[in-house]
């Protein structure tokens, strides 16, 4: 059949449906456009802010951490170069060829390269990774030489805290690491607004970025932190950053500097004079051992710690580096405790020191510094005898004698005319049993034993304690339950000395600022019951009494009191029943040596306590020590022009300048 | 049987041929094509390769292409309108015997050195072979069961085999183009009716029965639930209406669109080109090149209504409506108006089946142009 090729309806009906569709087609062109007006002018806005979300990011700029100072503004912590190797995932052809063939350049172990390729698998490859740090200039040359042959490596300068090694303030500084994932989330528990939140969760995840984790570092940590700066950059879809635009960065903000009371240099003294040999165990020592003690130094009148020493000691910077396993278990396992920060944390019986304690009691419960007891060697007590330190006895002798030759006896008597209680509560009117927040964590609040504490100590195991009066006994000569830590030792004596609430501190400068000096109350209680206790200590290091060796005479007048606390029970040889001398026993047996005491005399200013862990007796081991660090301590004096050149030339200006004083 | 041998046309014919193309439509092909260089040249931030220059190169053959298909007479179109539907349909069917499979799809086959799209061929064909068959069916049985039969098989089966290749997009619009044409053709508006009624039950049957892969039922709820997913399904309709929403009305500035440039979206040279458009030229730049389509519309519009042969004008509006369908469901899509199935932006878009499909449909309403006064072609009906 044949159709003819122009048909005319067929042709009618094309055109109109064609004009039909072309309407229809324009309808839909019209469509679009409108929906481009409505995207592009109508809600242009909107979208435009979704795209700069989506293109501009801010990065921190990591802020310098602020410098920790001495009294004297001598730098104890600061932040030094840092040569890194950083590797960039992305940019290494494989990441693990790469760091082996970094492992031929510098040292790098298996287990780095291991915790390297484990961070690289956890975030997104263009973020850098921190290879090694604390390079020396040689290793970081070399890696710098071969860096154009391995992509991804990168070698930056950056910084990394520094810790003075001669100012021996690990304790008080403490050390810095790396933000865990529980300091992630305690910031952000704690922080104002989540936008603070996100901001310190985006520093402490910068590569290399650390946080004071102990000591002032940690306590101080937001001050010394300062401001993160940030810088506009672009990004693309990945995150990675196209360009920067550094007209529109903030600069960081170097964190608040710190001012330490600590005097770096008497603290390096003390640290030398502990650690020395001072022939505490003349002959026949069956143990030679290292020495293991500490000793605080406060200003009484500020309550300002010069010295807080405690040997041995461990390197900060190390463990800001971050320490190897086995240097760890070393310093765990010793039995000298290095990790303890003794002036605070260590806790020892405070022996005959807490005499003082048990005649001021003495005096408040009515008993007359004049009055005399005898001591011919022994004390019956309760069916049992128990005996002087000098078997021989010391005769008759007042409350100022007793102290000087720090009878037993004589305290012993006192103790069946006082109450336990009355007694701790002295004790802890002169410090037993308090912390002082110093800002450095760890502080031991010791023993002050009570008919209360018993009772709370042994609640149920047996029920019902009561005190007994032996125990009184015990306690009146520091020995038995009562423990305390040297610091609150030495708050004790610098009380004493001043008949004041003295309170110590560490930290007496925040950024320019210097902390008003405290003034410290009156302390509760007789002041002139202070007098025979003075009187006393005067008389034990100037007057031939325990710790006459001790003397600094003629150059200065130091007061103190020897301790010499037990550890175990008295110790017999076995055979003979013979009570065996320190040197005889075991290190670990012998007893503490104590020493605490104030200086000058007659208008004290220092307070110093030196224990020495089983040091042996408080009069050869720790009064010695204590002596020469006090001399340091007051020939350093700023008020004692002659001696002391700090106040001459141009160092007058720069203490000036610095805030310095005594 | 009326073959017209090409060699009988003399030097002096093609000459002539030559000087009667419709230079606007070339014009204005030319002038989408070098929106779609700039585009890629932009993507491939600020660079020849690997778009721009191939894609010139595409669209230099292609018009050589065009040229020579448009100076071809329109009857031998008619001729091998058939036997090239044929053709092109058994490629379409070696797709899932020998293709190759990109991106979890069947489409490409490899001939000798270079990549065919056969789905993208079958939309020229099938336009090509519904013009032909009814340029020979009288009118008064367009709308007869009988002569209902042939059309739809022919549309049917490309589109089943597209669909199952699976190319959601371009089986989508070839049974909107071919449709197209039965309704140019004076289908009965009762008819047209119920065969949108049976299309949304395919649609819906489809769905209802597995049939559609998991990815497009995705990207279809995406389309209608623009706030979910947003990393997953909706995150190249959210970003390309980003890219577009913050070009504002003039544009960010050639090369400097952030959204394209930063990588915010990926594929960008292919079906997302039209964002690029729309962020670094704004609403002018996307509005002109609108505009430019219209132009080919109309003037193919135009071309088709100056044929005296029927097939002619079916062949040329055919093309003209697979064409605005390109840029209307690409459009639609980047915008969020459609579900992302996968169409490209006609001569902007990379790739190079489409580009060759389109300017050889072009090539047809040249020659439908060159030849618009040939009113006697002599044909039969259906099968003579």
């Amino acid at each position: 059949m044949r159709v003819e090729p122009f048909d005319t309806s067929r042709h009618m009906a094309f055109t109109r449906r064609a004009t039909i569709m072309s309407g229809g087609t324009l309808a839909l062109f019209g469509g679009v456009v409108f929906r481009l007006y409505d995207l592009q002018v109508r809600r242009h806005e909107d979208f435009r802010a979704l795209a700069d979300d989506n293109q501009f990011n801010q990065r921190l700029i990591v802020p310098l951490r602020g410098n920790i100072y001495d009294r004297y503004g001598a730098v104890v912590a600061t932040n030094e170069q840092d040569f890194r190797v950083l590797v960039i995932p992305e940019r290494t052809k494989d990441l693990k060829e790469t760091l082996l063939t970094l492992s031929t350049i510098m040292p790098l172990t298996e287990r780095e390269i291991v915790s390297v390729m484990d961070k690289a698998r956890r975030q997104r490859s263009f973020i850098p990774i921190v290879v090694a740090d604390n390079l020396d200039w040689e290793t970081f040359a070399a890696v710098n030489f071969h860096s154009t042959d391995l992509s991804g490596i990168v070698s930056e300068v950056g910084t990394a805290r520094s810790y003075d090694p001669d100012a021996g303030a690990a304790f008080v500084v403490g050390y810095m690491g790396a933000a865990t994932s529980d300091d992630i989330s305690r910031v952000n528990r704690e922080a104002p607004s989540t936008e603070d939140a996100e901001k310190t969760e985006l520093l402490y995840r910068q590569p290399g970025f650390k946080i004071g984790k102990a000591g002032l570092e940690r306590k101080f940590d937001a001050s010394l932190q300062g401001e993160a700066g940030s810088i506009r950059v672009q990004v693309n879809a990945h995150g990675r950053v196209i360009d920067s635009y550094p007209d529109t960065s903030v600069a960081p903000v170097q964190g608040e500097p710190l001012g330490l009371t600590i005097d770096k240099e008497l603290q390096a003294r003390a640290l030398q004079i502990l650690a020395a040999d001072y022939g505490e165990y003349p002959e026949g020592t069956q143990e030679p051992h290292p020495v293991s003690a500490s000793a605080v130094v406060l200003d009484v009148v500020t309550g300002d710690v010069l010295v807080m020493a405690s040997t041995p000691a461990f390197d900060p910077n190390v463990f800001s580096r971050g320490i190897e396993a086995s240097y760890w278990r070393e310093l765990n396992q010793s039995p000298l405790k290095p990790l303890l920060n003794k002036p605070v944390a260590g806790t020892y019986p405070p022996g005959s020191t807490f005499k003082l304690l048990t005649a001021i009691a003495a005096q408040e419960a009515g008993i007359p510094p004049s009055t005399r007891f005898n001591c011919n060697g022994s004390f019956p007590f309760g069916g049992r005898v128990a005996t002087c330190w000098k078997k021989e006895g010391h005769g008759p002798l007042d409350m100022e004698g007793a102290i000087k030759h720090s009878c037993d006896v004589y305290f012993w008597n006192l103790a069946t005319q006082v109450d336990i209680d009355h007694i701790a509560d002295v004790g802890r009117r002169f410090a037993l049993g308090e912390t002082f927040d110093l800002g450095i964590g760890a502080e031991a609040e010791g023993t002050v034993p009570s008919r209360a504490w018993k009772r709370a100590y042994y609640r149920n195991d047996p029920p019902n304690q009561t005190w007994f009066p032996g125990e009184t006994l015990s306690v009146a000569i520091g020995q038995g339950a009562v423990t305390a830590t040297p610091m609150q030792l030495a708050v004790m004596t610098a009380r004493i000395a001043t008949h004041k609430v003295v309170r110590p501190r560490l930290v007496r400068a925040i950024g320019k600022e210097l902390i008003p000096e405290p003034v410290f109350a009156e302390l509760d209680g007789e002041r002139n019951h202070m007098a025979p206790i003075r009187q006393g200590m005067n008389a034990v290091v100037n007057e031939w009494g325990t710790a006459a060796r001790s003397t600094l005479l003629p150059d200065f007048q130091m007061a103190g009191k020897t301790g010499t606390s037990q550890v175990v029970g008295l110790k017999r040889d076995p055979e003979t029943g013979r009570r065996l001398r320190n040197e005889e026993l075991p290190w670990k047996l012998r007893d503490h040596a104590l020493f605490v005491s104030f200086a000058p005399y007659d208008n004290p200013r220092y307070a110093c306590c030196v224990v020495v862990e089983h040091g042996g007796s408080g009069s050869r081991a720790a009064g010695p020590r204590a002596r020469d660090i006090m001399r340091s301590v007051l020939e350093k004096d700023p008020g004692d022009g002659i001696r002391h050149d700090l106040w001459s030339g141009g160092t007058a200006q720069r203490m000036a300048r610095l805030g310095g004083t005594r | 049987m009326n073959a017209i041998v090409i060699e009988a046309a003399g030097r002096s014919k093609i000459r002539q041929r030559l000087s009667e193309l419709n230079l606007l439509l070339i014009v204005l092909l030319a002038m989408i094509a070098s929106a779609g260089i700039m585009a890629l040249y932009s993507v491939a931030d600020g660079s020849w390769t690997p778009y721009a220059m191939l894609h010139g190169m595409r669209f230099t053959f292609a018009l050589a292409v065009l040229i020579t298909i448009g100076i071809m007479p329109l009857k031998f179109w008619l001729s091998v309108a058939y036997p090239g539907y044929a053709a092109t349909l058994f490629l379409l069917l070696l797709v899932p015997i020998i293709g190759d499979t990109n991106m979890g799809a069947q489409r490409w086959l490899s001939l000798g050195g270079f990549q065919l799209q056969p789905s993208e061929l079958m939309k020229v064909a099938l336009i090509l072979a519904l013009a032909r068959y009814y340029h020979g069916l009288e009118f008064k049985r367009v709308s007869t069961i009988l002569g209902l039969i042939p059309p739809l098989a022919m549309i049917g089966a490309p589109v089943g085999l597209v669909f199952l290749q699976p190319d959601l997009g371009t089986a989508i619009l070839l049974g909107l183009s071919g449709f197209s044409v039965v309704l140019l053709a004076g289908l009965s508006w009762r008819l047209v009716v119920l065969g949108m009624i049976a299309g949304v039950g395919a649609v819906i049957g489809a769905v209802q029965t597995g049939l559609l892969k998991s990815y497009q039922i995705d990207r279809i709820t995406a389309f209608l639930d623009p706030d979910a997913d947003p990393l997953g399904a909706n995150y190249h309709p959210n970003q390309s209406k980003i890219a577009i929403g913050s070009g504002g009305i003039d544009g960010k500035g050639y090369m400097e669109g952030t959204q394209s440039q930063l990588d915010f979206l990926p594929e960008m040279h292919t079906d997302f080109i039209f964002t690029i458009i729309g962020e670094e030229f704004g609403l002018y730049g996307a509005v002109v090149l609108l505009l430019l389509y219209l132009g080919v519309f109309f003037t193919t519009l135009q071309i088709a209504m100056s044929a005296k042969s029927h097939f002619g004008r079916l062949l040329s509006f055919g093309i003209a409506l697979t064409f605005v369908s390109y840029v209307l469901i690409n459009t639609g899509m980047v915008m969020g108006l459609a579900p992302v199935v996968g169409v490209p932006l006609p001569l902007v878009s990379h790739g190079g089946t489409v580009m060759l499909s389109m300017m050889g449909g072009f090539g047809l309403v040249m020659s439908t142009w060159i030849h618009r006064n040939q009113d006697t072609l002599r044909t039969s009906g259906f099968g003579a």
